[in-house]
């Protein structure tokens, strides 16, 4: 029996919808995500993704959905199943002169390829004296919130930025997640990509002209995606969507909250901190990672350090607990949830000098 | 909800066209991929045809006896329009509640 | 290829005798009953996802029906729930699991002899070594079964487990499920030379690759190995060629990567099947038999489901309460403040 084939494709990876010249498109953040990648292929030859079902099942959030049919199973390819193979060949293919944009399935299977990724990726230009850079744009789907298994839910970014030689980023929808691929792949130095898995679904307008419009800064800054005048509201990833609805609802009590879009976690835009801050004079910042050595605590200096004659109130943390990313029916309980972050904001509305 | 569509698959040997004997799915139900779909009947033989699909059965084509060319319509299925990943569930997107109202004296010094 | 000696008595281990072969059967048959119903449950929205192990009965029941729950530790993946039936884990407990309640499952895992659900592939093969070598430390003849598959294979734990285990001569059975799939990649893109078990040779103990749709083989080709583990021989590579027939968990495609024509070529006779044809073969099972097994089967699933529906979240307090055996200020201040955000909300 030659056997069925499908009369119509489903939708998931359909280029989504394109106008206003093709300059626009209204894409999820996984169609978004699988655009950069087929332009990063089609612009640099020797760019190639690797890792674990990648290539004919398109990856197991169907991130490179169709990128080895259309490029070839040299440039897209599945490899056996080990993380730290992954990255460890992804150092031998850079020094070949390669690009290599490897994905790890998930952030805790980060973990097993951590001796490759701290060891070497992060090493390697120091120890050659600059001659042997290291191009690489590792993929992790991160942090929590889809109800799955057991290290399928972690926020690893204070563990990367933490380690000299990385640099980390992390998009909050669909034109951030287009347009940070797009530049993080073109770096000569590693690059961890932290995906919100949570927000792949999520469709958003992908303005393909520009890396920055409507909103500010550089393609390696901060951005601010929310303007107040009270209090800054600092996230990244899945949390910015969830701190806009937090200043939404602020709004109803009266309270103007700015919401700052970190984006690179390293280096962090200390200058779009501290600006953002100056103004408002109140910080809280939010993340899904456990408190304890978070980033939350880097981003509190940096502000504490930049404002501290303008600060009303000490920065406040709202963030994940320190305990092990718990089961799908605690997962509201861990992850900072709305009510959370308006206590951490109100904290720091009553706080009053001594 | 997406649905897709999957017409009768080419028997093999040049057979052009089979006969529904028995379906043995109806609309409404989840089936499993592999799970037989229903009996048809070509020169040949007999057949059960295994679904090339986990979904919920949306339409079926053609009753028992009527006949179906090969790359015709023989059975629709339902499926959710954003595929979960290999583990896990799609979130759903929810208006935010809240419990905890702000006050504050915004002394604007 | 079989490189694994006989018992040092010179005799193989018994065959199953008539009952325990049927018993066999109708622990294969719970087995595949609540598989199957677990993906329907996924359907139903009752859990959020879960991992089958179709076509995987006789590799999971044989092996787990040749623990001795008294002596042995088993070390499972994501993916056992047939040897955890058959070790006679409680299995709500078990299934708790897929009902995200809990990441390791609710079961204990000192009494029932089962470590926590693992989701790290070969994420456990080491522990099962330490574990044997302890045994080895207080002369104790317990075995440790190390459960993994053809994609853990690829794993370097699992040279390192291999290499320890043979050099430290640790009483560990790898227990290999070669069943043909990594989610999308084959067996023969996954495994060079395309069996684990001829591995076994490089660390100079023994390996065996057994037909692992053959609940029989299975069980005897286990007996042999725990056998030999516990006459202080050292580890041994035991590979079932299985296959699995259902798509990775119930979120997976399989039609993206793989025909259903080959799924019924590697997929082979129905390891269910073939046992019952064995048993009417030999006059040891008739149709009542297989009727009441069936009827049990299905039981047992609407027990277990019951079970898995009654079962509430746990309180969020274990979150804090279960991070150490000696909790810090810290965690007690983020469990107070969560309190007072959060619970009851």
């Amino acid at each position: 029996m030659t056997g069925f084939r499908q009369a119509q494709s489903p939708d998931a990876q359909s280029p989504g919808t394109e106008a206003h010249g093709n300059h626009t498109a209204t894409l999820s953040m996984q169609q978004a995500l699988n655009r950069a990648l087929d332009e990063v292929l089609a612009e640099n030859p020797k760019a190639v993704i690797l890792g674990e079902d990648c290539g004919r099942l398109g990856g197991v959030f169907r991130i490179t959905d169709g990128l080895q049919s259309k490029h070839g199973e040299n440039r897209v390819f599945d490899t056996p199943l080990a993380e730290s193979g992954i990255l460890g060949m992804s150092v031998g293919l850079a020094m070949a002169g390669f690009h290599p944009i490897p994905e790890v399935q998930f952030d805790g299977f980060a973990y097993p390829a951590i001796n490759q990724i701290v060891c070497q990726i992060a090493r390697m230009n120091y120890r050659s004296r600059g001659k042997l850079p290291m191009p690489i744009t590792l993929r992790v789907p991160s942090f929590g919130g889809i109800r799955a298994p057991e290290h399928h839910g972690e926020s690893l970014e204070a563990l990367f930025a933490h380690v000299p030689g990385l640099k980390v980023v992390s998009p909050s929808n669909p034109h951030e997640a287009y347009h940070l691929l797009k530049y993080a792949a073109t770096r000569p130095d590693p690059v961890i990509f932290m995906e919100p898995k949570s927000r792949y679904w999520q469709k958003g307008d992908v303005d393909f002209s520009t890396a920055d419009a409507p909103g500010t800064g550089s393609p390696t800054g901060a951005k601010v995606m929310r303007e107040g005048r009270h209090l800054t509201l600092v996230a990244w990833g899945a949390m910015v969507s969830r701190c806009l609805q937090v200043a939404e609802l602020a709004a109803e009590d009266g309270i103007d909250v700015e919401v700052l879009d970190l984006r690179w976690l390293k280096p962090i835009d200390a200058d779009a901190l501290v600006t953002s801050v100056r103004k408002t004079r109140r910080a809280v910042v939010v993340h899904e990672a456990p408190l304890t050595s978070g980033l939350g605590a880097e981003v509190a200096q940096l502000i504490t350090h930049g404002c501290f004659d303008t600060l009303k109130a000490p920065v406040e943390r709202v963030t994940g607990f320190d305990v092990p990313y718990p089961s799908g029916d605690l997962e509201d309980e861990y992850i900072p949830n709305i009510d959370r972050i308006l206590f951490g904001i109100q904290r720091v509305l009553e706080y009053r000098r001594g | 909800m997406a649905e897709i569509s999957f017409p009768l698959p080419d028997l093999g040997e040049g057979l052009i066209e089979a006969t529904v004997l028995e379906w043995l799915v109806s609309p409404g139900e989840q089936v499993e991929r592999n799970q037989p779909l229903v009996e048809v009947e070509t020169t040949k033989s007999a057949v059960e045809l295994p679904s090339p699909q986990a979904g919920k059965v949306v339409r079926i084509y053609g009753g028992p006896g009527d006949k179906i060319n090969v790359g015709e319509p023989l059975i629709v299925f339902e499926v959710p329009d954003n595929t979960a990943g290999i583990v896990g569930t799609v979130p759903k997107e929810e208006a935010p509640k809240r419990r905890v109202r702000l006050s504050a004296v915004l002394d604007e010094d | 290829m079989d490189t694994l000696p006989l018992p040092d008595d010179g005799n193989a281990a018994p065959p199953p005798t008539p009952d325990q072969l049927r018993e066999l059967y109708s622990l294969m048959a719970a087995v595949r009953h609540l598989d199957v119903s677990a993906v329907a449950w996924q359907r139903q929205g009752i859990i959020p996802g879960y991992a089958p192990e179709l076509g995987q009965e006789a590799a999971q029941v044989g092996s787990g029906y040749a623990v001795d729950t008294a002596r042995d530790f088993v070390f499972p993946t994501y993916r056992e729930m047939g040897v955890a039936r058959a070790m006679g884990v409680d299995m709500v407990a078990y299934m708790s699991t897929h009902k995200a309640t809990w990441h390791g499952g609710l079961y204990d895992p000192v009494k029932s002899r089962l470590a926590p659900i693992q989701a790290v592939v070969a994420g456990s093969v080491l522990h099962a070594v330490g574990w044997a070598h302890g045994q080895t430390l207080e002369q104790n003849d317990g075995v440790a079964l190390a459960y993994l598959g053809d994609g853990a294979s690829s794993q370097g734990d699992v040279h390192e487990a291999m290499n320890f285990a043979a050099v430290m001569k640790a009483p560990v059975v790898f227990f290999v499920q070669n069943n043909g799939w990594a989610i999308s990649v084959p067996t023969e893109r996954q495994v060079a030379g395309g069996s684990v078990a001829a591995r076994a040779a490089g660390y100079g103990i023994p390996g065996v690759q057994v037909d692992g749709n053959d609940v029989v083989a299975v069980l005897e080709a286990t007996r042999r190995a725990i056998a030999h583990c516990r006459s202080g021989n050292g580890p041994v590579v035991v590979e079932a060629m299985t296959y699995r027939r259902g798509p990775h968990s119930t979120s997976d495609d399989p039609g993206r990567y793989r025909s259903l024509d080959e799924e019924r070529s590697g997929a082979g006779e129905d390891p269910l099947r073939r046992l019952r044809r064995r048993l009417l073969d030999d006059g040891i099972a008739d149709d009542a038999f297989f009727a009441a097994a069936q009827a049990a089967a299905a039981a047992e699933e609407t027990s277990i489901r019951e079970g898995i529906e009654a079962l509430g979240p746990r309180p969020g307090s274990e979150m804090f309460g279960l991070v150490f055996q000696e909790t810090t200020p810290a965690l007690q201040n983020q469990a107070a403040s969560w309190r007072e955000e959060s619970e009851h909300v």
